[in-house]
């Protein structure tokens, strides 16, 4: 339990070390990097309440995580633009603060994981996971075809979304934005894992038969988990659009969603700082295979598939010796 | 005569060709062990999962403290505490003892969706799972993962989950299973504490265990109750010694 | 009329190539018990074998011989090298494996072909159209894909119903550890039905690429949409494959060839169009919610 936490503290210290360092040294690319795993570590935080604590293996987060995407994206290219999004039923305009654009994004990737998850938590097992798979297709299928914001080509807006006191062009700057929000998104999981509510969530994962003879059922449950999990992937993608300055349907793909589930794996299942050692290191991976060839993701499959066979624990799992955390 | 707590009636279940059950009624009275006997594959486990929820009849009613639960899910009826054990041991293996047991207060209490509270430190959960714990014999092993418990507490543990529902019924599918002889004899001495607590419906094959506890004893042969009646009763029955005991024994 | 026709003969051509690409799925499901994501790359590797060995050659035939071989031979090494790992094994593990060999297999294709879709030529036998009764022009090859597709169909269940094979595949679906005890040797059954599935998506691959184009990627969005149908079918029932597939190809063809003209009827054109080619797009997938809705263990479905 100690030594959990202080590998938690350790994988959060190392990324915001490496930024801070990274600045001080005047390497902005690599600032942005850690950025990067930041946002991608949210993004598979947010993943492992679904999967890491609830079992809910959903290979369909990318949804959510495009949702939050075009949220922004739609509030800045309207905030540019001067024209409101909508006129009917009532008026709303586009913006370009964060603050106002997150909890859009978060309310709208909500309710897109709970329809989904209300359709998908039906069904168990493998079925689950084709159906949230063909979900998020439908949706990245919806984006190609639907022109009005970039269809295929994607969105771009050419000014970063502003955030009150800080200016958010200076890559550190925005690197403590990122770094906040997944710290509290850390937090919320920390908390939320040992309220009663993670209690039931956890017991309805191990053993779904005990936990209905005590009269929880696990249907409502797990789909508060679902949609807590989609709204953090979605402020996730409204992160990561906001560093891009750029949306496309490639964020709602199903290689999306293999690779935020790929840093919950890569750091361990169901451990609090998994998916953010997972997404640090795919990153890094990213980086240094893909100076080695261009054919990097070869690579990273080789290694992907020696982790799952060889140390189904994933990282975090080599290092403590166990294959996971409950 | 009071009441009865639970009261079977005319259940029917079929798979296919298959009867699993065939008109089944049986009551359960207030104070009572009420044994529930048979050979393999008589159709108990069926039965028990009919009134608990898991499957639903094809025919009949099953009324619980003069209520009719036939619409209820499993999880409602455990609510109204009808709280059952499983024939194979079913716990939360990687929940400590502690852990277990405070989720089946939190069933009970019908409020499982405290997002931001520490369970460990909610004395709501903490001190009835506390007290249910010693109640069932396992006092100082509240902090032991349910996977390390060896075979016969974590029958205890189930008790222990049972208690916490605050039951008014339990329904306890071959508890005995699987325990040694002096397992066994504390088992049989815990069971006949719980009576205090509410009635019990107990499915067991172990005979001196049921002749030992039971106040009455229905036999089910091939889904349906060929009789039911004081321990007695049962031993002298021609039709169940020529079809039960008679191989049993 | 003539045009609904083309559009269900289309939608006819599409369903049977899905089925050929579910009917693997379901199969490795059904006796295994393994979700395979790297089903798509199969149907790559197919396409690939088919394009080289045609180029090579200069015969069309060698090259689908080749895509068989091809695709079964690359299924039964990963079957020997990596699934078997992994049929113990949670889902979760299964589908970051093979998520890990579509990486590896898109990118080693990238590699050897690069990035540049390749082209096939049909032979002069099956290039062309022909006249149909009622006096509708079809393409001979895409006909020729529907009587593939029905003939796998047929000699599947003749496999699956009268064999010995099948009779093992069908008890292996039952009882793993029954067939075990009866002496099959199970590793090699699996094996086989590995490989066997990966021939029909090397087949379905390439198919495919003979009417469109052979290019790293394309068994992906295949991949998904024999998901689609397996889901509708019922996971591990060939027969639900079939109806799946038929479904599938049906609606989304006839979806994308009648949506806009219907919207057409109620709103101006351009939206028409618009709103009409983005919902055609989600009509599969609002089925397949439809049918979860239902029978949330698929048409054929026994396990949910």
């Amino acid at each position: 339990m100690r030594r959990d936490m202080t590998i938690n503290l350790v994988i959060f210290g190392l990324l915001v070390a490496t930024a801070i360092g990274a600045h001080l040294m005047g390497e902005g690319f690599t600032v942005t990097l850690a950025t990067k795993a930041a946002i991608f570590g949210l993004a598979g935080v947010g993943l492992n309440l679904a999967l890491g604590y609830g079992g809910l293996v959903s290979f369909g987060h990318a949804a959510f995580f495009g949702i939050g995407g075009y949220v922004t994206g739609i509030f800045a290219s309207h905030a540019a633009s001067g024209q409101p999004i909508l006129t009917l039923p009532f008026t709303l305009a586009g913006s370009n603060e964060m603050l106002g654009i997150w909890p859009m994004a978060m309310v709208a990737a909500g309710l897109a994981a709970l329809v989904i998850g209300a359709l998908s938590l039906r069904t168990t097992g493998v079925y689950f996971i084709m159906v949230t798979l063909a979900f998020a297709q439908m949706l990245f299928y919806f984006a190609i075809s639907w022109p009005r914001y970039g269809g295929e080509d994607g969105l771009s807006f050419y000014v970063r979304n502003t955030f009150p006191g800080l200016n958010t062009f200076d890559p550190i700057q925005y690197f403590a934005i990122c770094a906040t929000l997944l710290g509290l998104a850390l937090l919320f999981t920390a908390v939320v894992t040992q309220s009663r509510f993670g209690l039931a969530l956890q017991a309805a994962r191990q053993n779904s038969q005990r936990t209905v003879a005590v009269g929880i059922r696990p249907y409502g449950i797990r789909l508060t988990a679902f949609v807590l999990s989609g709204m953090i992937v979605g402020l996730a993608g409204a992160l990561y659009a906001d560093l891009n300055r750029f949306v496309s349907p490639a964020m709602l793909s199903w290689h999306m969603s293999g690779e935020i589930m790929v840093f919950v794996i890569l750091g361990g299942v169901g451990r609090l700082c998994g998916p953010v050692a997972g997404a640090a290191i795919f990153i890094l991976l990213e980086h240094l295979l893909g100076g080695v060839s261009d054919y990097w993701q070869a690579l990273l499959g080789l290694l992907l598939l020696a982790i799952v066979l060889f140390a189904p624990g994933g990282l975090i799992g080599i290092v403590t010796g166990s294959r996971r955390h409950a | 005569m009071h009441e009865p707590i639970l009261e079977l009636t005319g259940l029917r279940k079929s798979f296919g060709a298959l009867v699993a059950t065939d008109d089944v009624s049986l009551t359960l009275r207030p104070g009572e062990i009420h044994a529930l006997i048979g050979p393999n594959g008589a159709g108990k486990s069926t039965l028990i999962r009919q009134i608990t929820g898991e499957i639903r009849p094809d025919q009949g009613s099953i009324r619980f403290e003069g209520q009719v639960i036939d619409g209820l899910d499993a999880a409602a009826r455990a609510r109204l505490g009808l709280a059952r054990s499983f024939q194979v041991s079913s716990v939360i293996p990687d929940f400590t003892v502690l852990q277990n047991v405070m989720l089946a207060v939190a069933g009970a209490s019908g409020n499982a969706f405290g997002l931001l509270r520490p369970a460990l430190s909610d004395h709501r959960l903490t001190e009835p799972a506390a007290f249910h714990i010693e109640q069932a014999g396992l006092s100082g092993r509240a902090g032991v993962k349910a996977a390390e418990l060896a075979h016969g507490e974590r029958r205890k543990l189930e008790i222990a989950m049972a208690l916490a529902l605050r039951p008014r019924a339990f329904l306890l599918d071959e508890p005995m299973a699987g325990m040694g002889l002096e397992g066994g004899r504390q088992l049989t001495a815990i069971l006949s504490d719980l009576r205090t607590e509410a009635p019990i419906l107990l499915v067991e094959h172990d005979m001196d265990a049921v002749f030992a506890l039971a106040d009455r004893i229905s036999v089910l042969v091939y889904g349906r109750i060929i009789a039911t009646g004081t321990v007695d009763e049962i031993r002298a029955n021609p039709e169940v010694r020529r079809s039960y005991l008679g191989e049993a024994a | 009329m003539l045009l609904l026709a083309e559009q269900a003969l289309n939608g006819l051509q599409y369903g049977m190539m899905l089925f050929l690409m579910a009917a693997g799925l379901t199969l490795v499901f059904g006796v295994m018990g393994l979700i395979n994501l790297a089903h798509g790359s199969l149907y790559m590797i197919g396409a690939f074998a088919c394009a080289a060995v045609a180029a090579a050659t200069g015969s069309f035939w060698l090259g689908m011989a080749a895509s068989l071989a091809a695709a079964a031979a690359a299924g039964a090494v990963v079957e020997m090298a990596v699934i078997r790992r992994l049929y113990a094994r949670d889902h979760l593990d299964q589908v970051l494996a093979t998520f890990a060999l579509i990486l590896f297999f898109s990118e080693g294709t990238r590699w050897v072909f690069g990035s540049f879709p390749l082209y096939l030529t049909l032979p002069s036998a099956l290039s062309g159209a022909v006249t149909l009764p009622g006096g509708l022009q079809y393409p001979v090859f895409r006909l020729v894909i529907i009587a593939v597709g029905a003939a796998v169909a047929l000699g599947l269940w003749l496999l699956i119903t009268r064999t010995r094979l099948g009779i093992r595949i069908r008890a292996g679906e039952a009882d793993r550890e029954m067939i075990g005890a009866l002496g099959v040797d199970i590793a090699r059954l699996y094996t086989i039905v590995f490989a066997l599935g990966a021939a029909l998506a090397g087949l379905a691959g390439a198919l495919v690429g003979s009417i469109q184009s052979v290019q790293v990627g394309m068994g992906e969005p295949v991949l998904i949409l024999a998901f689609v149908v397996i889901v509708i079918g019922g996971i591990g029932s060939v027969k639900g494959a079939l109806v799946g597939a038929l479904l599938v190809g049906m609606t989304d063809t006839l979806g994308k060839a009648l949506l806009p003209g219907l919207l057409a009827t109620v709103m101006d054109p351009s939206s028409a169009n618009t709103i009409g080619s983005a919902l055609a797009s989600m009509m599969i997938y609002i089925l397949m919610a439809v049918i979860l809705i239902a029978r949330p263990q698929g048409l054929y479905g026994a396990r949910a």
